[in-house]
């Protein structure tokens, strides 16, 4: 008998003490009825701090089916307030669960919904807080961004990229109930306070985003495009200060979005021959190999160069005749750029390829980065290099371009472009993952790189993108005009017109293309309709950016469809009849004699045929 | 003084089971009866019966029962028979155990155990000699193994065992050669065995008890819900009537788990310091039946308290998780009036013995 006592002690003894913990813990799980507080994800903020993404706190419906005493009634209030079928919740609220999640039609609903729920006090029905994702600027950066699905779970873009960070931790209200679910008073619900997710700070600069966003809805809805694309990245480090595709959709309203529009965040998934825009990484590369002296030595553009038995024409009819290798660039002369790439050779212009990255993904940090196709070397022969050295039988996507094209004119330096700036916890800002701009390789020397910006400036004062030029800020930038490939044969209309521009261009802060795809009703030339898009971009992002404006910069060679401007004389402190020029009339507004003001200033241009407002006044 | 302390240590339990019995089936009584003190009402009324009728044991000299042993084992044997007739006996929770007598349910097997202890202990004492012979101690086997497959068919296994049990112990005092326990014991083994394998729920019951958490919805059910008791009561408890398990978790915790919630309620210190209790009890009555002038008393009061300790030992085991769940109550705690007032009806006949017994007292 002592025996089995001393037995019946050690086996109370092990589980009040040994089992106490696992069986506690088991035992308050069965004890308890969790419900679900869901957890904020983190916020996704523009480098300037603009909140991006947001969270909206919203209710959802939750049923207790043991404490449902009117099945019939209950379902049927519910079925009309959530607009949902009567047979369906009746078996919601039968279902032999502790709790049950109404999903989706009782997530996030609208607060109305959740007032009329709450005001009908049905037993076992409850009101839980949730948290709705939220797009303020809607369809702004939308396929970046990205989007979630009803349970916060990342889907699209960012969302998808980062939401190992941005989910939260889910929290619950446990209240103690008894085996039939009814409420135990007896002890107070543990409250297990959600925890939000990772807050993301982006390099996206909204100064600039916003500036993108609208010209491009601008543009397509003035060229109705098929579609068009707009990247600006920092040159000095990859990041990436704006990213755009159009047609895009509302991130907040998903649901009705085409999954071909927001699955493709152009600037990196579309993958097409680059054209013109091209020419700058053979340029660069020759001119890295001290292949020509770009001011000095010529070419003569007779209109066309045989390659291969076939005949490659330049755009102007004729030719561009004799030129310096600059005039090659500026004229975008393709025969020009035969001759370069003969120049270069087959293992130099591939490896040059290579070396600017334009053969794999960039790995920036978005889901959906396509990789670009290239020749494979041995079947790399003369046609291919010709075709090759001014932009054509190469695919490469825009952020290959344009990270490229930012490693000609840094100093040679190829970046890893990035998006993602830094991830904080939401509640220390304390950083857990700050990105450091991520050095691949230098390809080009600092003193070619010089030359090509001198290069690329040109083309914007005295080349094909004239229309890009800037009063009082340095551009450089190249226009492109591609022809379509579809299912591996170009298109027999349409062509992709391109432009890249990089400002200012003695010290580069960005780097912008813009690329649209068959615009209608306009010409189909890169110079003319695109590089004025990037112009309206930079005007207003330049200053915004802080970017002092210069007073001397290389004049822009006068063509016919510019405006002839004249500089504005000073005539403050003169008498009226003083006030005289040639060149621009004048507006005289107020009483007096004597000039007290002028508009524009001294030393500003105005167009020709307008006039300068001169302020009258006493004294 | 011996005397006294078995009085007040039966009297103490029986009040703490009250405590407890309130403490635990109030909940299930509110839900089944709307009446939350619909357990503790009858309960109270039970344990003040069962004091007047342990008052009046106490005073009876217990030579009275050598005198009526016929008669009592008779109407218990009758009372074993009838409650197996359906329409007589009334089933509860599987068994046909009961008379339904309005406010109060009988329960015969209870009675029963009482006559055949008081049985047995007069049967060795009049062939206290004989005893050595095998046909002897077979005769006495024969009305415990008649009365034991009485009990069989209702069926109430527990209380089966505990009765067996009872009387071997008193058979093992008495000079029957050691050889005859062996056969006993492998006849007792095959009988579980048989058992077991005529009704199935008996070998699930011993699997659960292995390992409740294979089954932990069925078989192992109630395993769990007692150990969900114990485990969280740690070492203080978690105060009276403040268990959640009796919140329609542990089914009827008013009797056969009390002690879970008693272990939930008063935790490790509450439930040895009861354990304890108990074991002083046994020990006390023990000691002084060694003291008891007639073999009778003394092989009686043996009897009883075999019977009561080895109730409790069953109990509390099942109930901590060391033997498969068997379905006896623990002895002056659990709800239940039958077993209640032959309990202390039988504490009250140890009282009278030990009154008897000279020297030490």
């Amino acid at each position: 008998m002592g025996l089995l006592i001393i037995a019946i002690v050690l086996r109370l003894g092990y589980s009040q003490f040994i089992q106490y913990e696992e069986l506690s813990l088991k035992a308050t799980e069965s004890w308890q009825r969790s419900f679900p507080l869901e957890a904020s994800r983190g916020k996704i903020y523009d480098s300037q701090g603009v909140v991006l993404v947001d969270n909206l706190t919203t209710s959802s419906v939750i049923v207790v089916p043991s404490q449902i005493k009117d099945k019939e009634n209950t379902a049927q209030q519910l079925a009309a307030i959530l607009e949902c079928d009567y047979d369906y919740m009746l078996q919601k609220v039968n279902k032999h669960v502790s709790v049950q999640r109404l999903q989706p039609e009782g997530r996030q609903i609208s607060d109305e919904k959740a007032y009329k729920i709450d005001k009908l006090k049905l037993p076992g029905v409850y009101l839980v807080q949730d948290t709705l994702r939220y797009y303020p600027h809607k369809n702004y950066l939308a396929q970046t961004l990205g989007f979630v699905g009803i349970d916060n779970q990342g889907l699209v873009g960012l969302e998808l990229k980062y939401d190992t960070y941005l989910t939260g931790e889910n929290g619950s209200i446990n209240y103690y109930m008894n085996a039939k679910s009814q409420n135990l008073n007896l002890y107070p619900a543990d409250y297990v306070y959600p925890t939000t997710g990772m807050s993301i700070e982006l390099t996206i600069d909204t100064r600039v985003q916003d500036v993108v966003e609208r010209e491009l809805n601008n543009a397509y809805d003035t060229y109705n495009p098929d579609s068009i694309l707009a990247l600006a990245m920092n040159p000095k480090t990859g990041a990436i200060l704006a990213m755009c595709s159009k047609p895009d959709f509302d991130p907040n309203d998903y649901q009705n979005a085409d999954s071909e529009i927001y699955n493709r965040n152009l600037p990196m998934w579309k993958s097409y021959e680059p054209g013109s825009t091209f020419k700058i990484i053979t340029f660069s590369s020759a001119l890295n190999e001290g292949l020509f002296d770009m001011d000095k030595d010529t070419y003569y553009d007779k209109g066309y160069e045989i390659v291969g038995g076939a005949r490659i024409k330049s755009w102007k009819k004729g030719g561009h005749g004799l030129q310096t290798f600059r005039e090659v660039l500026q004229n975008s002369s393709n025969p020009g750029f035969v001759e370069i790439g003969r120049r270069l050779g087959k293992d130099n212009l591939y490896n040059y390829v290579k070396a600017f990255g334009l053969t794999e993904k960039t790995g920036i940090d978005l889901p959906g980065e396509s990789s670009g196709i290239m020749f494979a070397y041995e079947n790399f022969n003369e046609v291919e290099q010709a075709t090759v050295a001014f932009g054509q039988g190469i695919s490469i996507t825009p952020l290959q371009l344009v990270r490229a094209v930012a490693a000609c004119v840094n100093g040679g330096y190829l970046y890893k472009p990035y998006i993602v700036n830094k991830i904080y916890n939401s509640y220390t800002n304390e950083i857990i993952v700050e990105t450091e701009p991520e050095l691949i390789r230098q390809v080009i020397t600092e003193e070619t790189s010089a030359q090509v910006r001198d290069a690329l400036e040109s083309v914007v004062t005295d080349g094909g993108g004239k229309n890009a030029y800037i009063e009082g800020y340095r551009i450089g930038g190249k226009t492109g005009t591609a022809q379509r490939a579809i299912n591996g044969t170009y298109a027999g209309n349409g062509y992709i017109l391109s432009f890249i521009g990089v400002a200012p261009i003695d010290d580069p802060e960005i780097i912008l293309y813009i690329a649209m795809d068959n615009p209608k009703n306009t010409i189909q030339y890169g110079g003319t309709t695109v590089a004025p898009i990037a112009r309206k971009i930079l005007v207003d992002v330049l200053p915004a950016l802080g970017i002092k404006k210069v007073t001397e910069q290389r004049e822009k060679a006068w063509v016919w469809t510019d405006v002839k401007t004249f500089t504005v004389q000073n005539y403050v402190g003169l008498s009226k009849d003083q006030v005289k020029s040639e060149e621009y009339g004048f507006e005289f507004l107020g009483e007096g004699n004597i000039v007290v003001d002028q508009l524009p200033r001294v030393g500003e241009k105005i167009a020709e045929g307008e006039k300068v407002k001169i302020q009258l006044g006493e004294q | 003084m011996k005397t006294k302390r078995i009085t007040i240590i039966t009297i103490i339990i029986v009040i703490f089971g009250l405590i407890n019995v309130y403490s635990s089936s109030h909940v299930w009584a509110l839900y089944k009866y709307n009446d939350s003190l619909f357990f503790i009402k009858r309960q109270f009324l039970f344990a003040c019966v069962g004091l007047i009728a342990m008052y009046v044991t106490s005073r009876i000299d217990y030579h009275i029962y050598l005198k009526y042993y016929k008669q009592i084992i008779i109407v218990c044997f009758i009372l074993l028979g009838a409650v197996l007739i359906p329409g007589v006996g009334v089933v509860r929770g599987g068994s046909r155990s009961w008379f339904n007598l309005g406010i109060f349910a009988l329960q015969p097997s209870e009675l029963f155990k009482i006559a055949i202890i008081i049985y047995a202990a007069q049967y060795i004492d009049k062939h206290y000699k004989q005893m050595k012979k095998l046909s002897c101690a077979l005769k006495l086997l024969a009305v415990v193994g008649a009365g034991f497959g009485l009990i069989m068919l209702q069926p109430d296994f527990g209380s089966g065992v505990v009765m067996v049990c009872a009387v071997i112990v008193m058979v093992i005092i008495s000079p029957l050669p050691f050889g005859y326990f062996i056969g006993m014991g492998l006849l007792g083994i095959l009988g579980i065995v048989g058992m077991v394998i005529s009704a199935p729920y008996r070998l699930e019951r011993i699997l659960s008890y292995l390992d409740p958490w294979k089954d932990p919805l069925g078989s192992g059910f109630q395993m769990i819900q007692a150990l969900y008791a114990i485990g969280p009561g740690g070492l203080l408890g978690v105060g009276f009537n403040n268990s959640i398990q009796k919140h329609f978790y542990l089914p009827e915790p008013q009797t056969d788990f009390i002690f879970a919630i008693v272990a939930e309620e008063y935790g490790f210190i509450g439930g040895v310091a009861l354990i304890g209790l108990y074991f002083w009890l046994f020990k006390t009555i023990l000691d002084v039946s060694k003291h008891v002038n007639d073999m009778f008393g003394s092989l009686l009061m043996v009897g009883i308290v075999s019977m009561i300790g080895i109730q409790t030992i069953l109990n509390l085991g099942v109930v901590v998780g060391l033997f498969p769940v068997t379905g006896v109550t623990l002895p002056l705690m659990s709800y239940g009036g039958t077993s209640l007032m032959v309990t202390m009806i039988s504490m009250g006949i140890v009282i009278n013995i030990s009154k008897n017994a000279h020297s030490v007292v």
